[in-house]
């Protein structure tokens, strides 16, 4: 019995690992805003442990209207924030989404969000992957 | 030869007696050093800032008198700012914290967001987004041709950009943080990027050596 129940566990596993999309989401966070806010944003490290580079193309949520990839950046003093149609996370490499660099720009949310609260984010690969993350809410100074 | 052209003559030779003057006066009582900064550029004199007319966000009136008698640092961005405002907001919100626990800070400064978004910052925008970093903070908004008036001369730049309507726009802007004397001069500059705990340890050196050499 002890054998059978060990090979459904190493068949299921190795189905999951198959099935398991490559890139490895961590840490997502959006940032706790005002009452007023009508722009949020939301951060978080995505490593690719493959051999291939992976692209990220699209993001969507529930929460909001719309999500953009935006990458905020100072040149000669001047913050700006940069549109980006995609953001490629090289082969055995990771990418990471923080304040005043890469993050999801997300307008119009549609309930006020608060410290504690999960926000679904759902991640289109180019590959046709996609992988939904649910990213906390944080108040952070 | 006219009168005119004599009189430049004459001009350095007065200006040069209070330098010598204040000079005799220096040495003889030990100036205090100026400070070693971390993060501040100081301007070397402070530059006197015309009045401007603006609101704040209880929609009282806002202008150069509210930045006398006090210091001030001033950051510069727009309430539709997700990464860059609210990140820097935070940040002068972890100052003033420090500030309050030092024992040497006494009067803090007043932290003022200006709005160089004034077309879809309103007042009461400001009221509900200033005082959630921190409840001293105070937003002030107004005019766009005095928002300009004041901004153009403390070096504080600003435009629209992007967006896909005529209220869905980005702002580039300046991400300095700005500080103004208690004479409302603009007297130092913080740049990017910015560390709370060295804005508040330059804030204090600057703060002392003025008074010192007051």
């Amino acid at each position: 019995m002890k054998r059978v129940m060990l090979a459904l566990t190493l068949a299921a596993t190795s189905w999951l690992a198959a099935a398991q999309p490559d890139i490895q989401i961590e840490d997502a966070w959006v940032r706790e805003a005002p009452p007023s806010a009508r722009m949020l944003a939301a951060y978080m490290t995505l490593k690719n442990p493959a051999d291939q580079d992976q692209v990220l193309v699209e993001v969507q949520s529930p929460a909001f209207s719309h999500v953009m990839l935006h990458r905020s950046e100072v040149i000669d003093g001047v913050a700006r924030m940069i549109h980006l149609d995609e953001v490629v996370i090289p082969a055995g490499g990771s990418v990471q989404l923080e304040p005043g660099g890469l993050h999801l720009m997300m307008p119009a949310p549609e309930t006020r969000l608060s410290a504690g609260d999960r926000v679904p984010l759902v991640l289109l690969f180019a590959d046709g992957n996609q992988i939904e993350v649910q990213a906390e809410v944080r108040k952070k100074p | 030869m006219s009168k005119l052209e004599k009189t430049p003559f004459f001009l350095p030779l007065l200006a040069i007696i209070p330098a010598l003057l204040g000079a005799l006066l220096l040495t003889g009582c030990s100036a205090p050093e100026p400070p070693e900064l971390k993060q501040a550029t100081l301007l070397p004199v402070a530059k006197a800032v015309a009045d401007f007319q603006l609101t704040d966000q209880a929609s009282r009136p806002f202008t150069l008198d509210n930045l006398k008698g006090r210091w001030t640092l001033a950051f510069f961005g727009y309430t539709n700012c997700p990464d860059v405002c609210p990140t820097s907001m935070a940040m002068l919100a972890q100052v003033q914290r420090q500030l309050e626990q030092d024992p040497d800070a006494a009067e803090l400064p007043q932290v003022v967001f200006f709005s160089v978004d004034p077309e879809r910052d309103t007042p009461e925008l400001l009221a509900s987004f200033v005082p959630y970093f921190h409840a001293s903070f105070i937003g002030v908004t107004g005019d766009p041709d005095q928002i300009l008036k004041l901004t153009r001369q403390i070096g504080i730049i600003y435009g629209k950009t992007g967006g896909s309507g005529a209220d869905d726009y980005l702002v580039d802007h300046s991400a300095a943080i700005i500080l103004f004397d208690p004479t409302g001069s603009f007297h130092a500059l913080f740049g990017v990027p910015h560390q709370p705990e060295l804005i508040a340890s330059d804030f204090l050196a600057i703060r002392d050596y003025y008074e010192a050499v007051r």
